[in-house]
């Protein structure tokens, strides 16, 4: 069964920014990251997910459920990305309180199973030392580890996450990631809306682009970054740093290439000083030593060139700047 | 519910403007039982007879519920202003929206929250007035009397509470402080012009004004209902209450326009569950 299921699923404000026309698909177990730049719509799509935005067209089903549904809410667990619980309570009152709008009883909260479940939770994410302080005290961190206890508490099938590690250190951020781990070895989905590459290349099984409200890529990660080349960089994004580079060497090289790779290569960034960044698509090595001798009897400086770093920033930085243009345009 | 109307009071006494709220009270319920026992003792050494002390108390009652309403409205619009777009901005709402509870359950829930604790603080507010008059200036109190008076007393910060609520779900807080502050100075505002233009024989414009004032939010309109069946309705209330100038009550308010004003709130009600439950939050 799909977790999520989306079909044109679109929400703009006043016909501007939000998301439009997202099709994905989140597959049960998995751990799916979700990625873009600022200002490309995740958040939007998050909280159509979460019940808090209404979807101006298209459908979705979350955990089977048409979406909006508390139906479609019942098993699941929610991280939203600024949030804030009431000050005066300690996390223990905070669980207690998203335990009864959770659909359990006011006796069922006070029943010695649902304290103990209570204290695991805390322990999860590691807060049973501040288990009777007040919420109003915490640190960032401490707040985004209870949000993360209450997204847990009921046992969810599907725990959507939005941004959960930005406000942790480094020591909260390995150890939310291990916490990911072990969720998923127990079959829960997860869906982690972030911008932490690191955690999407280290956790997710699968992942999906967002950029300027549109959905560029999704799929499975290894399939998503076998985009950049095999290991001697055939088939992969190469980078050319250059010096001499001119206003007119752009014209220069679309008349030199003359045709198939001219389409291929892209300005990155040029400075003043003639300093130069280039990127090319590459089918093979020898490819990118016909453009290093091309550079070279171009007159331009040859500082640096080799295939780029087979990660997910190089696929997240190519899928961003594919939007932008290049070189020619 | 009982879950939300236990968070709601909790929330409530954790506010800066609730303990000041209740300070203030607290004063100026001192305040108004020193006054009235220096205004009726000098009364008594003036020696003047039952009818005369009964109107006197008659116009203290007056003046104390005026200002208890006025108190009263204070603390509704201070605790509702930011129910929904407060909670909102400030991201309470974001983890409990996403619980599986239909919104406008959720919106019912915080509305009774808050309908519980206006009614404790507000019965408290009226029966210290109304006690303090009865002691000290011999107000005769009737049991039947007094409880239509306190029912509709209650009733005026609740239509208050509604109106101030659906404000909330589309205006950010303070626009809507201001204007559920607005909207209920007018109605006072009304209805004090209404006491004072009674001097100059019927005007039919302005009573056209005056009703459709009334119709947009009956907040005044209720409260001199409420003090019309204080004072033990037409046998009594028209002595006193029709020459108090701005304060004067020159037509009360009918049982049909009693329940326009539930029909009211029922309105508002749901169309704040309605757009609550449609709200990007």
């Amino acid at each position: 069964m799909m977790m999520i299921d989306t079909a044109e699923l679109t929400k703009t404000y006043n016909g501007r920014g939000g998301c439009r026309g997202i099709t994905l698909q989140v597959p049960e177990g998995c751990i799916f990251g979700l990625l873009g730049p600022n200002g490309a719509g995740k958040s939007t799509f998050v909280k159509m997910l979460a019940g808090l935005h209404r979807p101006d067209s298209g459908r979705a089903t979350v955990l089977g459920q048409p979406l909006g549904r508390p139906e479609a809410r019942r098993k699941l667990g929610y991280l939203p990305e600024l949030f804030r619980f009431q000050d005066w309570l300690t996390p223990a009152e905070v669980l207690r309180f998203h335990g009864q709008l959770g659909g359990l009883r006011p006796q069922e909260t006070r029943a010695p199973a649902f304290r103990s479940r209570v204290r695991d939770t805390l322990e999860l994410v590691g807060l049973s030392d501040a288990a009777d302080r007040r919420v109003g005290g915490f640190s960032k961190g401490m707040q985004q580890r209870l949000g993360l206890a209450a997204a847990l508490l009921l046992d969810p099938e599907l725990v959507i996450l939005d941004e959960p590690a930005s406000a942790l250190d480094p020591v909260g951020r390995y150890e939310i990631r291990s916490l990911l781990k072990r969720l998923r070895g127990r079959g829960v989905t997860i869906f982690l809306n972030t911008h932490l590459l690191e955690d999407v290349e280290e956790l997710c099984d699968e992942a999906a682009f967002l950029y300027g409200g549109e959905l560029l890529a999704s799929g499975p990660l290894h399939k998503l970054l076998s985009g950049t080349g095999d290991s001697e960089g055939n088939g992969a994004n190469w980078r050319f740093r250059l010096g001499g580079w001119l206003p007119e060497t752009r014209a220069e090289l679309n008349d030199a290439l003359g045709g198939a790779l001219s389409s291929l290569l892209r300005l990155v960034e040029a400075d003043d000083d003639g300093n130069a960044l280039l990127t090319a698509r590459v089918s093979d090595r020898e490819q990118a030593g016909y453009l290093c001798s091309l550079f070279i009897r171009s007159g331009l400086t040859l500082y640096e060139s080799g295939p780029e770093p087979n990660s997910l920033e190089a696929w997240f930085l190519r899928m961003a700047g594919s939007r932008q243009g290049g070189v020619p345009q | 519910m009982t879950m939300y109307i236990s968070a709601t009071f909790k929330e409530l006494t954790r506010k800066r403007v609730f303990l000041v709220s209740l300070i203030l009270t607290f004063v100026f319920l001192v305040l108004f039982a020193f006054g009235v026992r220096e205004l009726t003792g000098m009364a008594g050494q003036n020696q003047v007879s039952p009818a005369e002390r009964l109107m006197n108390s008659l116009v203290l009652m007056v003046l104390g519920l005026f200002f208890s309403q006025f108190l009263a409205a204070f603390f509704v619009l201070f605790s509702a202003m930011g129910i929904v777009t407060g909670e909102q901005e400030n991201g309470l709402l974001l983890a409990v929206a996403a619980r599986p509870i239909p919104r406008w359950k959720l919106y019912l829930a915080k509305w009774l929250g808050h309908a519980v604790w206006i009614t404790v603080y507000s019965t408290a507010l009226f029966v210290s007035v109304v006690w303090t008059i009865h002691i000290q200036a011999g107000f005769p109190i009737l049991a039947d009397e007094m409880l239509r008076g306190l029912g509709l007393f209650l009733w005026m910060p609740l239509l208050l509470l509604t109106i101030t609520m659906l404000g909330s779900v589309y205006l950010p807080m303070l626009g809507n402080g201001i204007c559920s502050a607005l909207l209920y100075g007018f109605a006072l505002f009304s209805g004090l012009v209404e006491g004072v233009s009674s001097y100059g024989g019927p005007h039919p414009a302005l009573e056209k004004f005056f009703l459709l004032t009334g119709l947009l939010l009956p907040t005044d309109s209720v409260y001199r209902r409420s003090l019309f069946e204080l004072m033990g309705g037409a046998d009594w209330a028209g002595m006193a209450i029709s020459d108090m100038g701005p304060f004067s009550i020159t037509s009360v308010p009918s049982n049909t326009f009693l329940l326009y004003t539930v029909g009211y709130a029922a309105v508002l009600l749901l169309l704040g569950c309605r757009a609550f439950s449609r709200k990007d939050l």
